[in-house]
């Protein structure tokens, strides 16, 4: 299984911003499409104005999943000229846990060297033996992470204890493969409340409906109306006035959940789909 | 004293007396000028004082005294300190009339005080003008338009008034830097009207040069306020500026009218809904428009027909709420499909994906070690040229990525230089304004010096006198060195004498006592003796003579001045005139006397 897992990986980026306040992309492997860039540039957040920092965000964009982790540079160190860099790496499943570990790795390599070259030797080995040595003792090995393991990360009881019974509308939502937006102004939070989601309809063990990190932008917004049904969270506000994105808000903060006009008809629908 | 003369004279011509042109000193003040000058003097300062005096002498010489008399009096009461009677004024004295008439010079009020403390400027005057101007039309009594005196049609009828029209004006613009084409300059030169005769009213021409005066001033500083503000701080020439600005505000109107118009096509979608009520309408209008002659069997077939319609509305209803029933199902199962479509071909290429894999494995399955081996160094051989295509790529990017950074950084330095150089531009603008301004304003202040200067009266140049008071106070300043030098010489000479004469006094004793002794003895010495008394008496006396020489030397100075100061003061003159007045008085005496006994 170790083979068709480490296909899964896609490609890794780097990040780097400097003295300048310039935040620039560095360098990837194998390569990422301008789109991706774009948009991989705009969910780091070295990019934003706010001065936030997250460690770790994850979305997905196109069918691809994508993995940020940051880290402040402190001296001393072989890197110089750049105070904040973050690793991006790209995949084609959801393992939020695993890719954090990696990058966690690949971070503290590149710290060390000061160039990407190790980073990528240790990128090359997990990509091709599914192991890697890592700099505390001991080597982190893919296998280590199962995929049932990350669908399980969440905890679906905090859900049920934040909304009580109306957790049934996200239940049929989800069932009915309506459009959930989550809402909340902390990425963190926000990650951690739309990856339980798609365990209420564990039968269908789908997490390619989570888009757990969207900008109300244009090509954003498009690949999101591809999907037909989602759980899309959002960091910024507004979206509670795009009533087109959404056939039921959850406002997470306030705990509110809101079910749109449109879709109001949904509980009285006789098809289900499995 | 010929300055204070003049000094003198100048004022009592301000004052009024007639004063002729060759009289340059007091001395020759008759006594008929001394009392107009007092008596004017005296009006001026105080009025009520003045008005019972007399500007001339009168022939009588009683009536002179009196009138000398009254005027000391009034003199007093304004209060002169010095001694003054009928005397000064009838048989004068230059040193008296001289005190006199500088007590009453520097009495005068002075009418300059009100001028100088309003503020100087051309508007200034121009709005005391204005209001002089006003204050003198309030004071005119309004009256009714019958008895109006042509003086009052100016300012109390209505047809001085005008509304104010304004008519746009065509004046010459020039931009600088472009030449004018010659045609334009011809139509400027014949053709166009001057501005005076362009508006159609008479009247609107200078209103309307005003409305277009200030238009070009506000928008010129506006323009200027707007340059400096923001036009400096974009870095751009000011076409391109305002270029930029151009555009930007077209964008903005599109945008407005845009967004104004979008309501539109929100209504047209309401459109169908009444034009189904139309339809609907018309088709139950020919019902109304039967005419109402055959009215009963109508209005059975009307109702007839209405019912007949009103049922295949309700069919037509019912077949539509089906056919929308059937629309919404059919729409959930097309998604549906299609959500099932695209998971099935997703699916699918994963599947030919995986399917590709496992036909390659299948195929190597036969040697399965060996190419098992073979695989495992491909794959190590090619991780190892990726990381070795890495290195280079690193040696490549690297350098480049550090000059993108040193590169960025000497921009945002030199942005910080240029931004401090703006600021240091704009304060320059600043500093040029403010010394503009200034400028403005002293050359006006000169230019308004320079003609007060030239209408001030010419007589008394006060730049002559004040080198005079300063020749004069170095005069004294010399003079007092010099006095402080004679005082200790005859200090110091005095103390020599002192001392010589104790010392004399001494030598004679002791010489004295001397010789005396040896006197008793001897006949010669005693000679001598008798000598020596004689020579200390004789230069006694002759010190005596010398002292009394030079007291009575000091005061024949002293009387030479005495006697100066008695022959200015014309005592002879005055006496004879004195003289003469007291016989005309006896004889006027005797002529009233006369009278009386008469009569």
């Amino acid at each position: 299984m170790a083979a068709t897992e480490t296909q899964l990986m896609l490609s890794v980026g780097l990040i780097e911003k400097d003295v300048n306040g310039d935040t620039l992309w560095v360098w990837c492997y194998p390569s990422v499409s301008s789109d991706l860039r774009q948009v991989l540039l705009s969910k780091c957040c070295l990019t934003q104005d706010s001065r936030d920092f997250h460690t770790f965000v994850f979305g997905q964009f196109c069918r691809t999943w994508f993995y940020i982790s940051t880290v402040e540079v402190q001296e001393p160190t072989a890197l110089n000229k750049v105070t904040h860099f973050s690793i991006v790496v790209t995949a084609k499943d959801f393992n939020p846990e695993k890719y954090a570990a990696l990058s966690r790795i690949l971070c503290r390599m590149y710290i060390k060297h000061g160039s990407p070259v190790k980073m990528m030797e240790a990128y090359v080995t997990v990509l091709t033996k599914g192991i890697c040595q890592s700099d505390e003792n001991g080597s982190f090995l893919i296998k280590d992470y199962d995929i049932r393991k990350a669908f399980l990360a969440g905890s679906v009881k905090d859900v049920v204890s934040q909304f009580g019974l109306e957790t049934i509308i996200l239940y049929t939502a989800l069932m009915l493969k309506k459009r959930i937006v989550v809402h909340h102004p902390r990425i963190e939070a926000l990650l951690e409340f739309t990856r339980v989601l798609p365990t209420l309809t564990w039968h269908r063990k789908d997490w390619s409906i989570l888009h757990p990190y969207v900008h109300l932008t244009d090509t954003e917004l498009e690949d999101l109306k591809k999907c037909p049904g989602y759980v899309a969270g959002f960091v910024d506000p507004e979206v509670s006035n795009r009533s087109d994105l959404f056939d039921v808000y959850v406002n997470l903060p306030d705990s509110v959940i809101t079910v749109s006009q449109s879709a109001k008809g949904m509980f009285k629908e006789k098809a289900v789909c499995f | 004293m010929e300055e204070v003369d003049k000094i003198l004279i100048h004022a009592l011509k301000q004052v009024g007396t007639e004063v002729s042109e060759e009289t340059g000193s007091v001395r020759q003040f008759s006594s008929e000028l001394i009392v107009e000058a007092v008596v004017r003097c005296v009006r001026v300062i105080d009025p009520g004082l003045g008005g019972a005096l007399p500007t001339s002498l009168p022939p009588g010489m009683s009536a002179r005294f009196r009138v000398g008399m009254s005027l000391a009096q009034a003199c007093q009461d304004i209060g002169y300190k010095g001694e003054i009677g009928y005397q000064t004024f009838l048989y004068s004295n230059e040193p008296e009339i001289r005190s006199l008439l500088m007590f009453l010079v520097e009495k005068l009020p002075r009418e300059s005080a009100e001028a100088s403390d309003q503020p100087q400027g051309k508007s200034a005057v121009m709005q005391r003008a204005i209001a002089a101007a006003i204050r003198a039309q309030l004071s005119v009594p309004w009256l009714p338009p019958n008895c109006r005196l042509p003086l009052h049609s100016q300012t109390q009828s209505p047809g001085a008034l005008h509304s104010f029209h304004v008519q746009r004006l065509s004046l010459a613009h020039c931009s600088p830097g472009k030449k004018p084409l010659k045609e334009v300059k011809d139509y400027l030169r014949d053709i166009l009207p001057p501005v005076t005769a362009q508006p159609s009213h008479h009247a609107s021409v200078v209103a309307s040069i005003l409305e277009q005066h200030t238009a070009e001033l506000s928008a010129a500083q506006e323009w200027d306020s707007e340059w400096n503000s923001q036009g400096l701080l974009s870095r751009l020439k000011p076409q391109e500026y305002r270029s930029r600005k151009l555009t930007r505000l077209r964008k903005r109107i599109e945008e407005q009218l845009r967004s104004a118009a979008l309501p539109s096509p929100e209504s047209a979608s309401g459109g169908p809904r009444p034009t189904g009520d139309l339809s609907e309408l018309l088709q139950t209008e020919p019902s109304t428009s039967i005419p109402f002659v055959h009215q009963s069997d109508s209005d059975v077939q009307l109702r007839q027909q209405e019912e007949q319609l009103s049922l295949q509305e309700q069919q037509l209803c019912s077949e539509v709420d089906q056919l929308t029933a059937d629309m919404k199902h059919m729409i959930v199962t097309h998604a549906q499909v299609l959500d099932e479509l695209k998971q099935r071909e997703l699916g699918n290429s994963e599947k030919e994906e995986k399917m590709q894999v496992k036909k390659k494995t299948i195929d190597l399955l036969p040697d399965s070690d060996d190419n098992l081996q073979k695989l495992k160094a491909l794959v190590e051989a090619s991780a190892k040229r990726v990381v070795h295509l890495a290195s280079q790529w690193e040696k490549h990017r690297a350098p480049l990525i550090d000059e993108h950074r040193r590169l960025k950084e000497i921009c945002s330095r030199q942005d910080l230089e240029s931004s401090q150089k703006l600021s240091e531009i704009k304060s320059v603008h600043d500093k040029i304004r403010v010394s503009t301004e200034e400028a403005k304003k002293k050359e006006e202040t000169y230019k308004q010096l320079v003609t007060e200067l030239e209408n001030l009266p010419q007589d008394a140049s006060r730049s002559a006198y004040t080198q005079r008071i300063l020749e004069i106070v170095s005069n004294i300043k010399k003079q007092k060195e010099e006095i402080t030098k004679i005082l200790s010489d005859t200090k110091d000479l005095q103390k020599e004498i002192n001392s010589l004469t104790g010392k004399l006094d001494r030598t004679f004793a002791v010489t004295d006592e001397l010789v005396f002794k040896d006197a008793k003895k001897d006949e010669s010495v005693r000679k001598s003796y008798k000598y020596l008394a004689a020579l200390h008496e004789n230069c006694n006396q002759l010190i005596q003579t010398i002292e009394y020489t030079g007291t009575i030397l000091r005061e024949i100075r002293d009387l030479e001045e005495q006697i100066e100061t008695e022959n200015g003061s014309k005592t002879v003159a005055n006496l004879e005139r004195i003289l003469s007045d007291y016989k005309a008085i006896r004889q006027e005496n005797s002529a009233l006397a006369a009278k009386v006994r008469e009569g």
